[in-house]
């Protein structure tokens, strides 16, 4: 077996008889027993139910009975998602941080259709913070260069995936959670619409802004995850009536015609240089495939970013504003500081931003959406630093950082609009460079289906960093 | 800067953001047109997304 099997590839393995739940789900173990401890990309693994899983779909399969897409495929899921039997630490001190009465729909949906569960993946203190540092259960390390960060704050969703321990994760999205961490991890990773898949059983950070979503390597990947993911949930009233598309279905649609935005203003301000050349030659792929691409002026992304940044302070100060009150000593500084700052929101002020946010919403609908299809943009603003000196100097220049470092993301999360990063290259270091599609709402389709001929285009994903 | 201090500033410069646009809004807009905006921008259900064409608008 390939050391970095694919997610959908195998599943089509599975069913043709080529390879078995058991096969695949040792193979992943045995890569998390000899790799993790460098890692870090697992806070719990479940090895022994994992097994049991793998061996209950292997004899199904022998009968001829198959649960789903991802029947015998082995996943991770963030310690912010509820699974039975295991605990959800949401990378905090305490073992057991968050509880819900019912398993995380998304994870659930996963497992009904046959995927194994390896365990839980480490991630940022309480989901924040865009680096992928974590005080109590380690730092997650970058498999491409395990000095350099790996993103935040789905940090082990990004690892694991990477470093073939699973063939893919669910990661969550307050303000760029899942695209940083695959940017930086070069994956392939997709905050879908808001709305789009179920929050229910996953801890909240901002119940205007999360999003629950594929982590993979490929963009097939993140759309078969999404086809079993995605859809109505009566335990989360924010979760769409809106019936999915056939995500896998539409990815081998057409792309010629299909009109891309780039941006004049904001997002390629600042850039590393290798990172604007490469996401500047994904944009001439995009058109050597059919794409039109045509230049565009955005209205003001800094604008969402402070408000959707207002809106997360305030909720997420409301949401765990207890954790600061009574055990502030268990808190790394950058959570405490980001935690302290809601408390100082005033409610007027948190009222206003909403108000905000929806009138922006709607002028990018109609200012964006009516000159092109999709948007495409740098995720990060350069290969992913050294963690050491990201995490270097004063507080202030700490929270400076990892708002630079998040600032491409945020803005989209305000919108709620669907967003899918691709690898488009490495730097000279050897580090991941990448860039972001960004659709209408509810246009996961699309935003899969350029991603898909991109890749079908381009070798970037298939990388596979050195791990001997 | 104390912690202090600079949380303070970025506090402020937040809510200059607000103050400044708030009131361009009217008495009709309300936190929970996001979700409208986000139906109505989107492309027909169970259309399989936007599809590529030469034409200039959709």
């Amino acid at each position: 077996m390939a050391d970095f099997p694919r997610l959908a590839a195998t599943a089509a393995a599975i069913r043709q008889g080529k390879v078995s739940p058991i096969e695949v789900t040792r193979h992943c173990l045995d890569r998390v027993a000899r790799l993790d401890g460098r890692l870090r990309a697992f806070i719990t693994v479940d090895a022994d139910r994992a097994l049991g899983a793998a061996r209950r779909l292997e004899e199904e399969a022998g009968r001829g009975q198959w649960r789903g897409a991802l029947h015998g495929v082995p996943v991770a899921f963030k310690d912010l998602c509820v699974i039975r039997g295991l605990p959800t630490s949401c990378g905090t001190r305490t073992a057991d941080y968050f509880t819900a009465e019912q398993e995380c729909t998304a994870a659930s949906r996963l497992l009904a259709a046959g995927a194994v569960c390896l365990g839980k993946l480490n991630m940022t203190e309480l989901a924040m913070g865009a680096l992928g540092d974590n005080p109590h259960h380690g730092h997650a390390r970058n498999p491409w260069a395990v000095e350099h960060c790996t993103g935040g704050s789905s940090s082990g969703s990004g690892v694991a995936v990477a470093a073939g321990l699973a063939l893919g994760a669910i990661g969550t999205d307050t303000g760029g959670s899942i695209r940083l961490p695959a940017a930086a991890c070069g994956i392939t990773g997709l905050k879908p619409t808001y709305g789009r898949v179920s929050r229910a059983g996953a801890m909240a950070l901002s119940w205007s802004n999360d999003h629950l979503g594929p982590m993979a390597r490929a963009a097939h990947d993140c759309a078969l995850m999404l086809q079993v993911m995605a859809g109505p949930d009566p335990l989360d009233a924010t979760a769409s009536a809106r019936p999915p598309d056939d995500y896998v279905a539409a990815l081998d649609g057409p792309v010629r015609g299909l009109r891309v935005g780039v941006p004049r203003n904001f997002f390629f301000q600042g850039l590393d240089v290798e990172m604007e050349a490469a996401v500047r030659q994904a944009v001439a792929t995009l058109a050597t495939l059919g794409a039109r691409v045509e230049e565009i002026h955005l209205p003001d992304p800094q604008v969402l970013n402070d408000i959707t940044g207002l809106v997360s302070r305030s909720e997420s100060t409301a949401l765990h504003g207890g954790l600061l009150r009574e055990r502030p000593h268990e808190l790394g500084a950058f959570t405490r500081a980001r935690l302290e700052l809601g408390l100082s929101v005033p409610a007027h002020d948190y009222l206003q931003a909403l108000r905000l946010r929806a009138r922006l919403a709607r002028t990018f609908t109609r200012e964006v959406w009516s000159e092109v299809d999709v948007l495409a943009v740098p995720v990060i603003p350069e290969p992913a630093p050294p963690l050491r000196a990201a995490l270097e100097g004063p507080l202030e220049e700490i929270v400076a950082r990892q708002g630079r470092f998040s600032r491409l993301t945020r803005p989209f999360n305000g919108l709620g609009l669907p967003a899918l990063s691709l690898p488009c290259g490495f730097s000279t270091g050897g580090l991941p460079l990448a860039f972001q599609l960004v659709g209408r709402p509810f246009d996961e389709a699309t935003v899969l289906r350029l991603g898909h001929a991109y890749q079908r285009a381009t070798d970037w994903h298939t990388r596979e960093p050195d791990l001997a | 800067m104390s912690e202090n201090k600079f949380q303070q500033a970025e506090l402020a410069a937040l809510l200059g953001v607000i103050e400044r646009l708030a009131g361009e809004l009217s008495l009709a807009e309300e936190p929970a047109r996001f979700t409208t905006a986000l139906e109505e921008g989107a492309p027909a259900a169970g259309g399989g997304g936007t599809l590529g064409s030469p034409g200039p608008s959709r």
